[in-house]
């Protein structure tokens, strides 16, 4: 049985849901000797920033309980050098593109969505990073003034018609209370969630284990945190969501896909298994033809909620 | 084009403690043992849970026609895992990873300064090319790598204890000295692997004498192949990823 596993975000067709989260599937074609790109639904770029950035010292990483932390600090050559070398690269492939940006500012914000506008052959949309933990400005803790983030995702819909989807994190607040807002400014979707900021502590130095006293944690260890977001957002505002946050596995995948995710960015787990992306999109065609379901659009969204499931269910 | 990598299950042919520092841990795999070069790394899945999440990676210490042997210390909780695996099990690993030593020098006399985990790689690359320098450095004598496992070795193989319980006592760099002094330093090159202090030290003693070489510098790493940007190492040409553009650097490129 043939799985149809078409994914549609209103103008946007992707033949899968299966993408990437930006920043853990290199800037190119690092994954490329282990798995085909070419067999994704999307590729989520690593966060592209006017200037480049050198990011944080090291150590930026740590493992953790299932996951790990992250300082990154949005290490990237900037806009120039993307559009010189790696668009180039996107383009050839042929894959559709969702370019994650972040500014420092919404003039940043606009600028960048005002380039990738020029690209609509190569770029299919646009993630709106509001919620990075590893920076100052334009990180998470200078967009916990509302404004900011409402002048970002304002300054990206006035230059672009493309689709915007804004990246948002319990980090900031209110996750619904802001979704709201920022598609009430025009955001096509919401992205969901960002790393949740963590620490751990070396017991001899007496210090944070990574150079910055706070990392991003990513992993399976913050998926039951990200599923209940996706499915709350999905529930409230019924708009386009591209979900990531510990997605490891197709059992992972396929309950984000009975709480309405539209997108599936596989993220951390491309560290521990280039090929996961493609093992997940294997599984969830499995668990489809093993439940007769042609169309990966039956099973989205069917959760079930705790208060309708009445009587014959055991849990 | 996109050089072929390997990510493949392996059956453990012998997982066995050598000595009070090191565990041997040996695998068939015919892609793996013919692609390998000294320096490089794998990225191994200790178990198949979630927890702990990451790879480890580690350096080749051997290969033969379809085996690939691996040296390690137990450092941590991953590692005391792979400590536990028996012969027969099996084990997720992917490689080749970063690049590698060079190999042959020309006229050039190769002299190697290896201390705690960047024993193993050196010992390989000795056993590969003509070496004229083994200088092994290590706490006590109970840590030092076995003889037998030496046996390829045709360098001269000079140890230092910080105890003194076997060999020089002191650093291992006392050794590197006592052999630079009075030579002409344009007839060696130095490549060296171990904890940062040591490296940094030899690199300040080749600079000293106006002696090339490489030293292969590692940061905690998650991806293992150049995605995650966690490893950056600094280089007069900027960051650097150590697990993809490294490990191996040469000591007038590294910025410390």
């Amino acid at each position: 049985m043939k799985i149809d596993l078409t994914t549609k975000i209103k103008n946007l067709v992707l033949k899968n849901p299966i993408t990437v989260a930006s920043g853990t599937f290199g800037t190119t074609d690092e994954y490329a000797g282990y798995v085909d790109p070419k067999k994704l639904g999307a590729i989520i770029t690593k966060t592209i920033t006017v200037k480049p950035r050198a990011g944080n010292p090291m150590p930026r990483i740590c493992e953790t309980s299932a996951g790990m932390l992250n300082a990154i600090g949005l290490q990237n050559k900037g806009l120039e050098d993307f559009i010189e070398h790696k668009i180039p690269y996107f383009k050839k492939l042929g894959v559709p593109l969702i370019v994650s940006i972040a500014g420092e500012s919404a003039e940043e914000f606009g600028k960048l969505a005002k380039t990738f506008d020029g690209m609509k052959d190569v770029v299919k949309a646009l993630e709106v990073n509001l919620s990075c933990p590893n920076v100052e400005t334009g990180g998470v803790n200078f967009m916990k003034k509302q404004e900011r983030i409402l002048d970002a995702v304002k300054a990206v819909r006035d230059q672009t018609g493309l689709l915007a989807f804004a990246k948002i994190s319990p980090e900031l607040g209110d996750v619904l209370e802001i979704a709201g807002k920022v598609i009430g400014q025009g955001m096509d979707g919401i992205s969901l969630i960002n790393t949740l900021r963590g620490m751990a502590v070396d017991l001899r130095t007496r210090s944070s284990r990574i150079a910055k006293d706070f990392g991003g944690l990513s992993g399976p260890a913050i998926k039951p945190v990200a599923l209940r977001y996706v499915y709350q957002v999905k529930k409230e505002l019924q708009v386009p969501v591209i979900a990531s946050g510990g997605i490891s596995n197709a059992q992972d995948a396929l309950e984000f896909l009975i709480v309405g995710a539209d997108l599936l960015a596989i993220g951390t787990a491309n560290f521990v298994e280039p090929q996961a992306t493609l093992q997940i999109l294997k599984g969830v065609e499995t668990f489809c033809r093993k439940e007769k379901i042609r169309y990966l659009g039956d099973l989205r969204g069917s959760y079930r909620p705790a208060a309708e499931k009445g009587e014959g269910c055991n849990r | 084009m996109t050089e072929k990598k390997y990510d493949e299950d392996v059956s453990l042919l012998e997982n066995k403690k050598v000595n009070e520092k090191y565990f041997k841990l040996a695998f068939r795999s015919k892609s793996l043992s013919q692609n390998i070069k000294p320096g490089q790394f794998l990225q191994v899945r200790v178990n198949q849970g979630q927890d702990p999440f990451l790879r480890r990676p580690f350096s080749y210490f051997r290969v033969s026609p379809g085996k690939v042997e691996i040296l390690y210390e137990v450092l941590g909780r991953g590692t005391r895992i792979l400590s536990g695996k028996k012969k027969g099990d099996v084990l997720r690993v992917m490689g080749p990873l970063g690049n590698s030593f060079t190999g042959k020098l020309g006229k050039k006399k190769r002299i190697l300064v290896a201390g705690g985990v960047g024993v193993p790689p050196l010992v390989f690359l000795a056993g590969k090319y003509p070496t004229e320098y083994l200088l092994i450095g290590t706490k006590s004598k109970a840590e030092l790598m076995p003889k037998s496992e030496l046996k390829k070795v045709r360098a001269k193989v000079l140890c230092s204890t910080e105890d003194g319980s076997y060999g020089t006592k002191g650093r291992v760099t006392l050794l590197l000295e006592k052999i630079l002094k009075g030579r002409h330093p344009g007839e060696f090159f130095i490549q060296t692997c171990g904890p940062k202090p040591m490296m940094e030290s030899v690199i300040t003693i080749a600079a000293k004498y106006g002696i090339e070489g490489e030293a292969s510098w590692d940061e905690s790493m998650a991806c293992g192949v150049g995605a995650c940007l966690g490893c950056m190492v600094k280089t007069k040409d900027g960051l650097k990823r150590a697990c993809a553009d490294g490990p191996v650097f040469k000591f007038k490129d590294l910025k410390l």
